[in-house]
């Protein structure tokens, strides 16, 4: 096995469990949604203004939670298929080497029609694989657009904050920080994936 | 790799792959076995995947590889069958030969194309063209699910684990001083194979029948009167021994 093929299990597992961290902080972001629509709650009309927010901050983690978890599928389907790729490409060493060592004998060529069945699977697997990271090149590119409302979430709750009582402002502002410091941590992660899936696809290329 | 014919008749031949020259230091030298028909060939204990490459080279010189249509895997052990997954994409018809036990376990070497015949305890006849051999329980020898195979034209019995020696790929292919070769044999057969029982069971069994030729997977093949001398040599020594050591 190449350092290269070692690389492309080691990137995909890192991949996964970056995105399995991101939806554990995702779903601390649920609790803060629920929390800070119970605070709003409490607040009544001093907090008008911060209830609908609550509900972008939901659906931000809801998003965040069904994406991450999707991306998680696509990097363990894109680790099954370099595993796949990588076992096609070892039988192709195995073939050539015994078709170096058997020239002269009588039956070398019938090993024929079965090295041009593992080329074309190699083929095949190839495409697949490179297939397989664009669609996560895609899905990672896609949940970073949505993080952006986290930043305008996070500053639009700070401003209502400061609206709401004063006995509800201390509160109003951890939500807020909450928000601000979860997505924060989340996209430090997407990009951390997106960088290494970059490096699979400039591999992929190579 | 060499190639020797132990046998030859109208019906059947059986040639022997192994003492590889270029095999990796630290890996154990192994005999895989092939009886080769009319129309058809088994290979059994094809071996590891250190040894594909050779193997598959080895065996055009003799037969196409298409001719392979039955594989026999006598255990599960890596030096066994761990090139299963290579075999499985150059055999693509095949059938494997294997314990019932070890289904679940060998399929982890790859098998997404070849038929897994799952032997059961008590064995079976494999008829292929005009070869009839009979794969042959020796379980604990050392596997927990374990089989020989038996050829009762050719009077061979393709022992696997048992019989073995641990000696260097250039040793001799054939046992040729009986008492000499016990040396090489003794600690692999007292750490190895784990049951008195099973081992007394099995001598009895194979006892009865006709064997000209032993034929372990790793060592030397015995002859004539050294089959004898192995099944009483076998039939005295203590195994699984191991535990008793350290007490």
């Amino acid at each position: 096995m190449s350092s290269k093929q070692i690389n492309y299990f080691v990137t995909t597992a890192l991949i996964a469990a970056k995105l399995d961290n991101a939806n554990k902080i995702a779903k601390q972001l649920l609790l803060t949604a629920s929390n800070a629509r119970a605070v709003a709650l409490r607040a009544g009309d001093s907090a008008a203004g911060f209830k609908p927010l609550t509900d972008f901050i939901d659906q931000l983690a809801r998003v965040t939670i069904a994406s991450s978890k999707q991306i998680n599928v696509l990097a363990t389907q894109l680790s099954r298929v370099s595993a796949n790729k990588m076992r096609t490409d070892n039988a192709i060493c195995h073939f050539e080497r015994a078709d170096r060592i058997a020239t002269d004998y009588a039956y070398v060529e019938s090993l024929s029609p079965a090295y041009g069945r593992i080329k074309r699977s190699e083929l095949a697997l190839n495409n697949k694989y490179v297939g397989e990271i664009f669609r996560l090149n895609d899905a990672l590119d896609e949940l970073a657009r949505e993080l952006r409302t986290a930043v305008i979430l996070a500053t639009l709750s700070r401003v209502e904050a400061s609206q709401a009582a004063l006995l509800y402002q201390e509160s109003l502002n951890g939500v807020a920080d909450n928000v601000e410091l979860s997505a924060r941590q989340i996209k430090t992660l997407i990009e951390e994936a997106k960088k290494l899936a970059q490096e699979l696809h400039q591999d992929a290329n190579v | 790799m060499q190639t020797y014919k132990i046998f030859e008749s109208k019906h059947h031949q059986w040639l022997v792959f192994g003492r590889d020259p270029e095999k990796p230091n630290k890996i154990i030298d192994t005999n895989q076995y092939m009886v080769v028909t009319k129309n058809n060939a088994l290979l059994m204990d094809p071996g590891g995947i250190e040894l594909f490459s050779v193997m598959l080279a080895a065996i055009v010189k003799h037969v196409p590889i298409e001719k392979i249509t039955h594989l026999f895997a006598s255990h599960q052990d890596p030096d066994i069958i761990s090139s299963l997954g290579l075999w499985d994409q150059a055999l693509p018809d095949a059938t494997l030969h294997s314990p019932w036990l070890w289904e679940g376990f060998i399929r982890h070497f790859g098998m997404d194309n070849i038929e897994y015949s799952p032997i059961p305890d008590e064995g079976y006849p494999l008829r292929i063209d005009d070869a009839n051999l009979t794969f042959i329980p020796a379980h604990y020898l050392h596997s927990s699910g374990n089989f020989n195979v038996y050829d009762e034209e050719a009077k061979i019995l393709m022992s696997g684990d048992i019989g073995a020696a641990i000696e260097g790929a250039d040793a001799p292919l054939y046992v040729e001083n009986f008492d000499e070769h016990c040396q090489k044999m003794t600690m692999f057969h007292q750490r190895w194979m784990p049951s008195n029982r099973a081992k007394n069971d099995w001598v009895e069994r194979v006892s009865k029948l006709e064997i000209d030729m032993m034929c372990p997977q790793h060592g030397r093949i015995f002859k004539g009167d050294d089959v004898k001398r192995f099944l009483d040599w076998f039939y005295k020594l203590e195994v699984g021994t191991a535990l008793a050591n350290k007490t």
